[in-house]
């Protein structure tokens, strides 16, 4: 919000800081400034008011009183007129408006001066000035006047003209149906049913607490005005505001709550400035609609508490000296106790606790004279957190494996559902209520989606990729709603990856330390029919893996073939362990003999792993797979698998002869199929 | 016998003169010959030690066998000598300017780097790490949190909602405060990391998703106070970014934190001076925190009257961005290898 520099500085006898100092100060005590700028002979402050300072520092006589709180200059509030005092009275000001408030909770206070024989014409320089440097729009002096003590006060307000009211009757209630208003700017607005009004006995007159209207607008031929300082309820103000799309300086006021007792403070102040700048005459008394008569409050302040809570030793003659400062007053008759009854004036309605009195003292007191210390705590070791664990191990292992970890967005749009989703599971996909754009319409339900774009951005720059990323993906769920959980995807690009993806799952499975590992055929939408493979671990699905089927490469414009493994985290991390159990090394050498079977082509490499491991019983320690071969030179339907078998005893040297003997008889087993075929 | 002995000595001398002076491999290997060959010479000299009475025989012998060993010593030298030599020569194309072979190692995300950091150095302090959901209740995001229906201070946090029950993206990791609270008894020390989401247009310094780590000290009344947070949060700079960084306290405000402030840090870029960093100011806001609102407590069934603590939240894309000096948040979720390789 903007202030005015040379304004604050008309409430204080003695010279303020310089502007930039001000800021500074400002800063470290009250609130951020977020801007100090030099406009003609002023310089124009913008103020981050913090949110619950709202309903008295909108306003500068509010910045004034923190200013004197901070730096112990005297203050003058100039605003604190009694309006009777100057008045020339000319008739009852109830002869010449009635209210009727038929909304009391959205409106607990209407307060209404009449002011006759005024002069509309141009504002006097100064408030001219003042109102432009905090960026208000100059109208005519009656106005301008309205809104010059709104800025002052913070009490937002509003002149009708007074012979444009029917029935000389005010009205607060909410719309009827169908109901219009055309605002000051011109602008329409049709009103719902839920929006409070002020009107007269035939139309609407203005929104109430948000903008005037034109029917009892003031021209340049007003004479007698109705001015209106009211209390509306944040909530109705608010609502209306979101409905209509339209906030003013009035509707910032009013959803940030206000002193229900500013009211008559503003009204008096507003009528004699209209009175001194614009002539006229103010009549005697107010009209004023006030129920509930709101008195200051008290908050117990346990003294000891303030060094509790601050860990600073505050003598308690300086709490009473920081409190005095911002009007807040202890009862006198307490005041040698431990406990102060401090009075709370009803500007502050941030204030309804002691730790709220507290924030006051440190505040004001300074936070940089607080000293760090260390705290004296139990010594409690922090917790472990095993599934933080697991991440962080899993995360280090495909980095080891050359993986390059990325982060994406958590949403996905129409296309990627339809793309990988098939109808059944569409359903459960979830959809934002208020997404920012189409692009992030929907929570992701996998992470394959965005890797994929990934893959897509950067194909042209790298020649391989490896990929993967760790993160939430949600589906509906049927008891909560919403069913969230880890998924550990990766993606690698290059011709028949199956194989080399298929190998960094067994080294991160056997690095996690889980053996057990099965893969089963699978057929999900996305891949390849055939290259694709469930991952059981212990007889239970883990995950996937697999090849991207060549339409969603090609809807997606990713000229590399692609290999993908999606693994649940929370199921994976079930099955993790820590332990490692050592294998003792053999003290005897190994010998290792080649074997090249012809077997037809739909026999899988398990085949004859199984029959060789069965053959070679215990003396065979390791059977690895070191070719795959078919085509020319080979019979049609055949393919050759060779391997290297490595014979090794606990407790002996094995001899040649020996060795000899088992491979025989893991090729006599071999060929015991006739289609099978041992090449010498 | 005398004739043996002075034989062997002249043939000793000779022998070695000529081993050091052998030019090369096969010099040396005609002189191995030469000498300790079948037919060499000393080998000779050892076969007719045979001849002699037993005495002499084994006084000669072992000086002759002493110089057989001595021999083959030297040879051996001389060869490594003249193999070492031979390499230097082969070499000299050798470029050592020749880039070297391009391992493909992988990369961690700088937001899990500074994660890792951050989580190293609260541990060290006593603070256990906790994560939560990322969908959220409005209990846990706000109410709990003394952040009330209708009420403006809402509007601070831009929130995203799902069609779904009343079901929102967590704005902030706060909520798992009220989850561990309800389930734990204090003293507690947690920091919760984990991913936040904001309604809001993004630039270079805002995102739709980001990183919160949330921190929450609570212990008995009296015992934990802004002075012991201005601490654990100074020493927590000073190791985040290996240097003596000077923090200040502003007065601000958040519903569940009574006193609340901001924590601005001497920025890291000009260390204070002023710089388009910093907007000139020499620091920059990195963390929300406060005092434990009475009614937070009060949500989990504490009695403020006898617990206390401080809380604190800090976007973990912001120490990132400061730490590696990174222009703009975007690229943390934008998926450029030819970012994320740089980490
Ligand atoms: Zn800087």
């Amino acid at each position: 919000m903007i202030f005015s520099y040379n304004w604050l500085q008309s409430y204080f006898k003695k010279k303020l800081p310089k502007p930039e100092k001000l800021a500074e100060i400002l800063t470290m005590r009250s609130f951020e400034i977020e801007e100090v700028k030099k406009t003609g002979k002023d310089w124009r402050l913008d103020i981050d008011i913090l949110p619950n300072r709202a309903p008295d520092c909108f306003s500068h006589i509010g910045i004034a009183r923190e200013i004197s709180a901070i730096t112990g200059l005297n203050y003058q509030d100039s605003s604190l007129i009694l309006g009777e005092n100057i008045s020339r009275p000319n008739g009852k000001t109830k002869d010449f408006v009635s209210i009727e408030i038929k909304d009391k909770i959205a409106c607990s206070r209407y307060t209404a001066r009449v002011i006759t024989d005024v002069k509309v014409g141009e504002s006097p320089k100064y408030i001219k000035e003042r109102l432009k440097v905090c960026g208000l729009q100059l109208i005519n002096n009656v106005v301008d006047a309205a809104n010059y003590v709104m800025l002052e006060t913070g009490q937002p307000m509003h002149a009708f003209d007074l012979d444009k009211i029917s029935g000389k009757k005010i009205i607060v209630r909410k719309a009827k149906k169908g109901e219009k208003i055309i605002t000051l700017d011109n602008n329409k607005y049709d009103l719902a049913q839920d929006i409070l009004i002020i009107a007269d006995e035939k139309s609407p007159l203005a929104i109430a607490g948000i903008k005037g209207g034109k029917n009892a607008e003031i021209d340049n031929k007003t004479k007698t005005i109705v001015l209106e300082a009211a209390n509306f309820e944040a909530k109705t103000i608010r609502k209306a505001r979101q409905k209509l799309k339209l906030q003013t300086d009035a509707s910032l006021r009013f959803e940030h709550c206000l002193d229900i007792n500013l009211t008559e403070q503003a009204i008096n102040r507003a009528a004699c400035l209209i009175q001194e700048i614009a002539g006229g005459k103010i009549t005697q008394g107010l009209v004023d609609f006030y129920v509930k008569k709101v008195l200051p409050k008290t908050i117990k302040l346990d003294v000891a508490y303030v060094e509790q809570l601050l860990g600073v030793k505050i003598s308690k003659k300086e709490v009473i000296k920081i409190l005095k400062s911002l009007g807040l007053n202890p009862a006198k008759s307490g005041i040698k106790l431990k406990i102060l009854n401090i009075e709370i004036p009803t500007f502050r309605l941030d204030l309804s606790i002691q730790e709220d009195l507290i924030e006051e003292i440190g505040r004001i007191y300074g936070y940089e004279r607080i000293k760090p210390v260390f705290p004296l705590a139990v010594l409690i070791p922090p917790k472990r957190n095993i599934d933080c664990f697991w991440q962080k191990k899993v995360k280090n292992i495909l980095k080891e494996t050359g993986f390059t970890e990325v982060y994406n967005y958590s949403f996905v749009n129409e296309k990627d559902i339809s793309v990988y989703q098939s109808n059944k599971h569409k359903t459960a996909v979830i959809e934002l209520e208020n997404p920012l754009s189409a692009e992030q319409r929907y929570l992701r339900p996998c992470l394959i989606s965005n890797l994929l774009k990934n893959i897509q951005k950067n194909q042209k720059l790298f020649n391989e990729i490896k990929i993967f990323e760790l993160g939430k993906v949600f589906r509906s769920g049927i008891k909560t709603g919403v069913e969230e959980k880890r998924m550990l995807t990766g993606i690698l690009t290059g011709d028949d990856m199956f194989y080399q993806t298929k190998g960094i799952i067994d080294s991160l499975l056997n690095k996690l330390g889980i053996s057990n590992v099965l893969y089963n055929n699978c057929k999900e939408l996305i891949h390849c029919s055939q290259k694709c493979a469930e991952i059981k671990i212990n007889g239970k699905g883990i995950g996937i893996l697999g090849e991207i089927s060549a339409e969603i490469l090609a809807q997606l414009d990713i000229e590399k073939k692609v290999c993908v493994f999606a693994i649940d985290f929370e199921k994976l991390q079930k099955h993790c362990s820590e332990e490692i159990m050592y294998q003792p090394i053999s003290l005897y050498p190994s010998a290792v003999r080649d074997l090249a079977v012809l077997v037809p082509r739909e026999i899988k490499v398990v085949d004859v792993l199984n029959k060789i491991n069965i053959a070679g019983k215990k003396l065979v320690r390791d059977v690895a797979l070191f070719d795959i071969y078919e085509g020319e030179e080979i019979q049609e339907g055949k393919k050759n698998f060779a391997f290297h078998i490595i014979y090794q005893a606990e407790n002996r040297t094995l001899t040649s002869k020996e060795i000899d003997i088992i491979q025989d008889k893991i090729i006599k087993t071999l060929e015991k199929d006739p289609e099978w075929e041992v090449r010498k | 016998m005398i004739k043996i002995h002075m034989e062997l000595k002249k043939l000793e001398i000779t022998a070695r003169k000529d081993i050091k002076s052998a030019k090369n491999l096969k010099d040396l290997d005609d002189i191995f010959k030469k000498y300790l060959g079948k037919k060499g010479e000393l080998t000779l000299i050892l076969r007719s030690l045979k001849n002699l009475p037993i005495k002499e025989r084994k006084t000669q012998g072992k000086i002759a066998n002493q110089i057989k060993k001595d021999l083959e010593l030297i040879i051996q030298e001389q060869k490594h000598k003249l193999q070492a030599s031979s390499f230097k020569i082969q070499d000299t194309g050798f470029d050592i300017t020749v880039p070297g072979k391009k391992q493909d190692l992988g990369h961690l995300h700088p937001l899990t780097l500074v994660r890792r950091k951050v989580e190293e150095i609260f541990q060290s302090m006593g603070f256990s790490v906790v994560e939560g959901p990322e969908v959220e209740s409005e209990w846990y995001n706000f109410d709990a949190l003394n952040i009330p229906k209708e009420h403006p201070a809402r509007d601070l946090w831009d929130t995203f909602y799902l069609k779904q029950k009343k079901l929102l993206l967590r704005t902030h990791t706060s909520p798992v405060q009220i989850r561990y609270m309800e389930k734990n008894q204090p003293p507690l020390r947690i920091i919760v990391p984990g991913r936040v989401f904001r309604h809001e247009a993004t630039d270079a310094g805002h995102e739709v998703n980001f990183y919160h780590i949330e921190g929450l000290m609570i212990d008995k009344k009296g015992k934990v106070s802004v002075a012991n947070f201005k601490a654990i949060i100074g020493e927590f700079f000073k190791r985040f970014f290996e240097k003596e960084i000077k923090i200040r306290l502003r007065p601000s405000y958040f519903p569940f934190t009574e006193p609340s402030f901001e924590i601005d840090i001497n920025c890291v870029n000009c260390l204070g001076k002023g710089c388009s960093v910093c907007a000139q100011t020499g620091w920059v806001e990195t963390l929300g925190a406060g005092m434990v609102h009475p009614n937070v407590l009060k949500a989990v069934g504490l009695n403020p009257k006898f617990w206390q603590g401080f809380a604190f939240g800090v976007g973990m894309d912001r120490l990132a961005i400061m730490k590696y000096k990174i222009q703009d948040i975007r690229l943390f979720y934008g998926g450029d290898l030819r970012f994320l390789q740089q980490f």
